[in-house]
């Protein structure tokens, strides 16, 4: 460890993020960093605890607590604090693919376990922003340039899908001496990473940034590809030794009431992928029914997604917008039976919904509310919906908390946009069907075991959000190195790939 | 999980914390690959068996010193044990005096188990009285061989004033007790700390270790009435990871040898056997009571409940909940109470009853020893086919008689203490001083078979009276040869006279008493050359003055914290590892000369010029006399030392005093001379002592971290 008494001497510190009023004007990030000689001290108040719960990525209460990548949070730490960035890195990249995106994306499961949050202060180490720095300064320094393996195996792998877990995958294998070819059905590699985050919360050219290193280092990507229409399951099976399907839990929730093909209701991924497309290439433009410019806007989630959503709006100029959650609102602090190292079940304020109290005045989320009705003019123009109220309730035949209208609770709202960001539901049917998997039953790609990524041909495997469910970024990686090693395991009989543990 | 079953006293919560201990287990450790066998017939109903508050008496808290825990954590746990009626550990640090005796609202926060380490921190003959324990710790589980360390950087103002040391330096007990280098010393101690207190048990701790039955044997013999045997993976917080990792055996394979060796030569039934070291369920309490133990001693569990997270930063005074740190702003962090610990307690002993129940066993008592429950586990360790080739069935030997399986009350050592002189003439001598405090002076012969002279009478003083009599209260003229231990925890007001010899460990553990020895007066030989009390006095020594006309064998004045003494001369090994007090030396010093010497001073007359070479310059200055405040005080004590002993060689010096001074030589540790200059120095800013302590103490630690 760095400095034992590094906690006691330097306060946490973040970053500083430009003012809300500012940052709504473009689409860029909109963090400054620390200078490096802060950023330091801040590593400096790692402790490097006996027992680090920060990296140790297990199920607490149903909740992952800690990293589960298990990225070795003390060592980089202290190798930053040291100044030595390059072993830090190397530490770093040992068990995370790419610190690029998850130190911008990710909540920082390792922060919320830190020991230093123990006392319920928010005194964490800032463990993103390092790990930020530190990839960061690696890029500057040009300690990662592309570093293709030395032999290659002479083996084919199909990875379906861009996403993380699909990348990952990728990495991981090529770096092993595969031949690995990557096929994402949009016209740029990232998945969730390019089109389903805003660039505000992770530029665009840090995903490019990355898969361009890839193919430098052998990878090759196959954009506009997609299964079933100009890509067959067959060709790929023919073609490759394996074949990964990374194509995650695309299959968004709907919200099946009358009114629901009014134009101007549609799904978060589309709004924020007509979105980024448009950012990056202004000659594609934003169709009129997605953009927000001077309407009201709704936003049906409370989660992350619906963040992004929010603050996708905001820039694009909408006149206001809220957030419906069905769930209650969460405490401010944690609830005595949520104590520390478990995941806080507490109310955060992200980005989007700080720039919308800057704006408006008002946290944008109203809870215990969904919709029961859109309406909208004879055009088929969404003109508003009817909210309805809801309580929790306990069913009687299976004991299970619901939520449930409240009689009489309902009223009307006006709006022209509706954005539904109320989840997923697991794979999308066609790719499971072009190769005859079967579905588990939340609706993911069923494998052998429901920790294992082999699906019933041994052939083809799967990775990520597809078989897993909607999740995290750290999770969408760990997915991929696991898949990889299964993948090594089948192509050459053993694997130095790492694995895991038990898996959670 | 356990932490939170501590704290909210869920019982439901402590059986899935134990339910995945068991699980992780699997194959980590001795006791995981014994299989607990249940009788068929189902057992007894659970009310049938002693109640959780019967069996929470057997528990104990691991010794965790004042020092190394916090004071919020350490009485934390004192005043759990003491509500439940368990006993808790002080470690060896000593404990605040303050803390003996129960508060007005009735809460006692002093732990009843005092210990006696080799480095003798805080061992007062208050101390020793204000037990109900004692326990002579040979050596800790984790770290057999080495003694207890606690670094500088914790060494804060209050703790150094418990360990009458010196602020920021840190204190390293030595591996052996200095008074005892065979069984027959240890017999010694044990009996010398009998006499200290002669209402505590006395305990002894051993390790886990090949052996380990037959020194338990010894102990026993030699009158200990506990003996706890350590196990390995005990005290880890800040043992050092080579020993952590490298040192120490199962306390299964210990405590079963010790047991069953005890059984073999009678002798089982004369103590309470304990044991220690990741007892983590009940299920382990159970396996260890089937191996013969009947008190079981907690550390980890209990430090967890209090808030401990394990960071493993134990050493450095960083400890994020205020458990093992003294820095004042972290301990507000400390969110133990001591209900979190007594709850820990409870479940154990919950646990444990389930298991007693199943067993059909109606008390701690009954199922100790029956080892007959417990079967080695077969076809284990597919993933470490190794675990297979063990072959437990040795720990779990069982053909004694039922009877001989336990402690039998009224079947202790007896130290046929009424015997002694203590008991048949100085206290009933005495009974009127000890009384009102009035001053008398008596004569009595001793011969060399009256061991620990005058240690009883001073417990009796030390009960009635604290260190309050005045010097010189009760005076002793002895004539003869003194036992072993003469004047041993001797407290203030009493002033023991001897005229002619003494046996080894003279004035050990002086707590305040007057010691004066001086040759039979009849006697040709010269004093100043010749030795006239043996080896290692005044070990331990905490206060008090002793003047001795003659030369003192090997070890004088080791781990002296207060003591004054005066002496003609002195072995090898003088001065090692003390940390206060004065030590002049009238005569020759022996090789190895203060080594580990942290505090005080002592004073050397250097005639040959060779005690540069005799000392060991690792932790000293060498220097000459010349402040005034130095010759002051050197001529004080050997004008004191004439007085009391008619010294020829004193009274030599100071008739020609300017001239010898020259002679003398200082001895000073490097960091306590600084510490005391840069505390003169804070002090003549205006601030008073106690605050210029805390002051130097943090701007001498900076320094160092810096």
């Amino acid at each position: 460890m760095g400095k034992p008494t590094g906690f006691m001497e330097y306060d946490r510190k973040q970053d500083r993020a430009l003012a809300p009023r500012e940052r709504i004007k473009n689409f860029n990030e909109f963090h400054i960093p620390l200078p490096e000689a802060e950023r330091r001290e801040q590593a400096a108040r790692c402790k490097d605890c006996g027992v680090p719960f920060c990296q140790a990525g297990i199920m607490i209460a149903g909740m992952a607590s800690g990293c589960p990548l298990n990225n070795l949070v003390p060592e980089w730490n202290d190798y930053l604090y040291r100044g030595n960035y390059k072993q830090a890195l190397s530490r770093l990249k040992k068990t995370n693919n790419f610190p690029e995106f998850t130190s911008r994306v990710c909540p920082a499961l390792c922060e919320e376990a830190c020991t230093g949050h123990l006392h319920g202060d928010h005194t964490a180490v800032s463990n993103k922003e390092n790990e930020r720095a530190i990839i960061e300064y690696g890029y500057e320094k040009g300690y990662l340039g592309p570093n293709p393996p030395s032999m290659r195996t002479g083996k084919k792998v199909a990875v379906v899908g861009s996403g993380p877990s699909g990348l990952a995958t990728a990495d991981q294998l090529n770096h092993r001496g595969h031949e690995v070819t990557v096929f994402e059905r949009e016209n740029r590699p990232g998945g969730v990473l390019m089109y389903g985050m805003p660039n505000m919360k992770l530029e665009k050219s840090v995903v490019l940034r990355k898969t361009g290193i890839m193919e430098q280092e052998g990878v090759k990507f196959v954009t506009g590809a997609e299964v079933g229409k100009n890509l067959s399951a067959e060709q790929l099976l023919n073609e490759y030794d394996a074949v990964v399907l990374a194509c995650g839990a695309a299959k968004a929730r709907d919200i099946s009431v009358p009114g629901r093909d009014a134009i101007g209701v549609d799904f978060a991924v589309n709004y924020l992928k007509a979105n980024t497309k448009h950012v990056l290439d202004e000659s594609v433009k934003i169709p009129p029914e997605l953009n927000a410019k001077g309407k009201n806007v709704l936003i049906i989630g409370g989660g992350d997604t619906g963040n992004d959503c929010l603050g996708t709006a905001i820039r694009q100029g909408c006149k206001t917008a809220i957030q419906f959650e069905m769930m209650p609102c969460p405490p401010a602090e944690r609830a005595a039976s949520n104590p520390w190292p478990q995941w806080p079940r507490v109310l955060k304020v992200d980005y989007g919904q700080e720039e919308a109290i800057a704006l408006y005045g008002k946290d944008p989320r109203i809870y215990q509310t969904t919709v029961k009705e859109f309406y909208k003019d004879e055009k088929g123009k969404l003109t508003g919906v009817k909210a309805v109220q809801l309580e929790s309730k306990k069913d009687e035949k299976t004991g299970r908390m619901y939520m449930a209208e409240i009689p009489g609770s309902e009223y009307d709202y006006k709006c022209e946009l509706v954005l539904i960001a109320a989840g997923f539901l697991g794979a999308e049917n066609f790719v499971a069907d072009a190769f005859g998997l079967p579905l588990a039953p939340r609706g993911n790609l069923a494998t052998e075991t429901p920790n294992s990524h082999n699906t019933v041909n041994p052939k083809v495997f799967a990775a990520g959000d597809c078989r897993r469910g909607q999740s995290l970024v750290v999770w969408a990686i760990r997915e991929g190195r696991e898949t990889a090693r299964a993948v090594d395991l089948y192509l050459m009989g053993y694997s130095n790939l790492p694995g895991y543990g038990d898996p959670t | 999980m356990l932490q939170q079953a501590c704290w909210t006293g869920s019982y439901d919560l402590f059986k899935q914390y134990e339910t995945a201990v068991i699980g992780e287990d699997r194959e980590t450790n001795l006791r995981s690959l014994i299989d607990i066998v249940y009788p068929e017939d189902g057992g007894i109903p659970i009310e049938e068996v002693q109640s959780v508050e019967e069996i929470v008496k057997h528990f104990r808290t691991g010794a965790m010193s004042y020092g190394s825990l916090s004071p919020e954590a350490h009485e934390t746990l004192a005043v759990a044990m003491n509500h439940l009626g368990g006993r808790s550990n002080t470690g060896e640090g000593g404990q605040p005096e303050e803390r003996s005796a129960p508060n007005a609202d009735g809460i006692w926060r002093g732990h009843a188990i005092k210990q006696v380490a080799s480095g003798r921190f805080g061992v007062t003959s208050h101390y020793l009285v204000d037990a109900k324990e004692l326990q002579i710790k040979i050596a800790q589980g984790a770290k057999p061989g080495e003694g207890g360390h606690l670094p500088g950087a914790k060494v804060y103002p209050w703790v150094a004033e418990t360990r009458n040391s010196t602020p920021g330096v840190g204190l390293i007990s030595p591996p052996p007790h200095h008074d005892i280098y065979s069984i027959e010393d240890l017999a010694q101690l044990i009996y010398d700390l009998k006499n200290a207190n002669n209402q505590a048990d006395i305990s002894v701790k051993l390790v886990s270790e090949a052996g380990v039955g037959t020194i338990a044997a010894g102990v026993a013999k030699a009158g200990a009435e506990v003996i706890l045997i350590s196990g390995a993976v005990g005290g880890t917080g800040a043992a050092p990871r080579s020993s952590i990792y490298n040192a120490g055996l199962p306390w299964e394979v210990g405590l079963a040898e010790t047991h069953q060796t005890l059984i073999q030569n009678g002798l089982r039934n004369k103590v309470r056997l304990e044991t220690d070291g990741k007892l983590m369920t009940g299920r382990d309490v159970a396996i260890a009571c089937m191996m013969g133990a009947e008190g079981f001693g907690f550390g980890t569990g209990p430090l967890v409940s209090m808030g401990c997270v394990m960071m493993r930063v134990c050493n450095l005074d960083t400890c994020p909940v205020g458990v093992t740190t003294q820095n004042p702003e972290l301990r507000k962090n400390f969110k133990g109470k001591p209900e979190y610990v007594e709850n820990f307690m409870k479940f154990m002993a919950q646990d444990l009853r389930e298991i007693m129940a199943k067993l059909g066993m109606h008390s701690i008592e009954e199922l100790c020893g029956r080892s007959e429950f417990l079967k080695t586990k077969r076809n284990i360790g597919k993933e470490n086919p190794r675990a297979n080739t063990l072959r437990l069935a040795a720990l779990c030997y069982d053909d004694a008689p039922r009877d001989q399986l336990h402690f039998k009350e009224g079947n202790s050592y007896d130290f046929h203490l009424n015997k002694t002189l203590d008991a048949r003439v100085l206290i009933p001598k005495f009974a009127e001083s000890l009384k009102t405090g009035a001053k008398k002076e008596i004569s009595v012969k001793v011969g060399n078979t009256d061991r620990t002279f005058g240690t009883m009478l001073g417990s009796e003083v030390t009960r009635r009276f604290g260190n309050t009599l005045d010097d010189n209260t009760m005076v002793i003229h002895a004539r003869g040869h003194g036992g072993q231990s003469f004047g041993a925890f001797l407290p203030k007001g009493v002033t023991l006279e001897l005229e002619g010899d003494s046996n080894d460990h003279l004035g050990k553990g002086l707590s305040g008493g007057r010691i004066v020895v001086f040759p039979d007066r009849k006697s040709k030989l010269s004093a100043e050359d010749n030795i006239i009390i043996g080896n290692v006095a005044l070990y331990g020594a905490t206060g008090g003055k002793v003047f001795v006309n003659g030369v003192a064998g090997e070890r004088f004045c080791v781990r002296n914290s207060g003591a004054t003494a005066v002496v003609e001369g002195v072995g090898n090994h003088g001065c090692e590892y003390m940390t206060g007090g004065v030590a002049v030396i009238l005569g020759e010093a022996g090789k190895n000369f203060a080594a580990g010497m942290s505090g005080g001073v002592a004073y050397v007359l250097d005639m040959s010029n060779d005690l540069y070479l005799n000392l060991n310059r690792e932790l000293v200055y060498l220097e000459t006399v010349t402040e005034s405040e130095d010759i002051q005080l050197l001529k004080q004590l050997i004008r004191e030392h004439v007085e009391a002993t008619g010294s020829v060689k004193g009274q030599r010096i100071l008739e020609d005093f300017m001239n010898y001074v020259s002679r003398f030589r200082k001895i000073i540790p490097k960091e306590y001379k600084e510490m005391l200059e840069l505390t003169d120095r804070i002090m003549g800013h205006g601030v008073d002592e106690e605050a210029a302590r805390i002051q130097a103490f943090y701007s001498r630690r900076k320094e160092k971290r810096a």
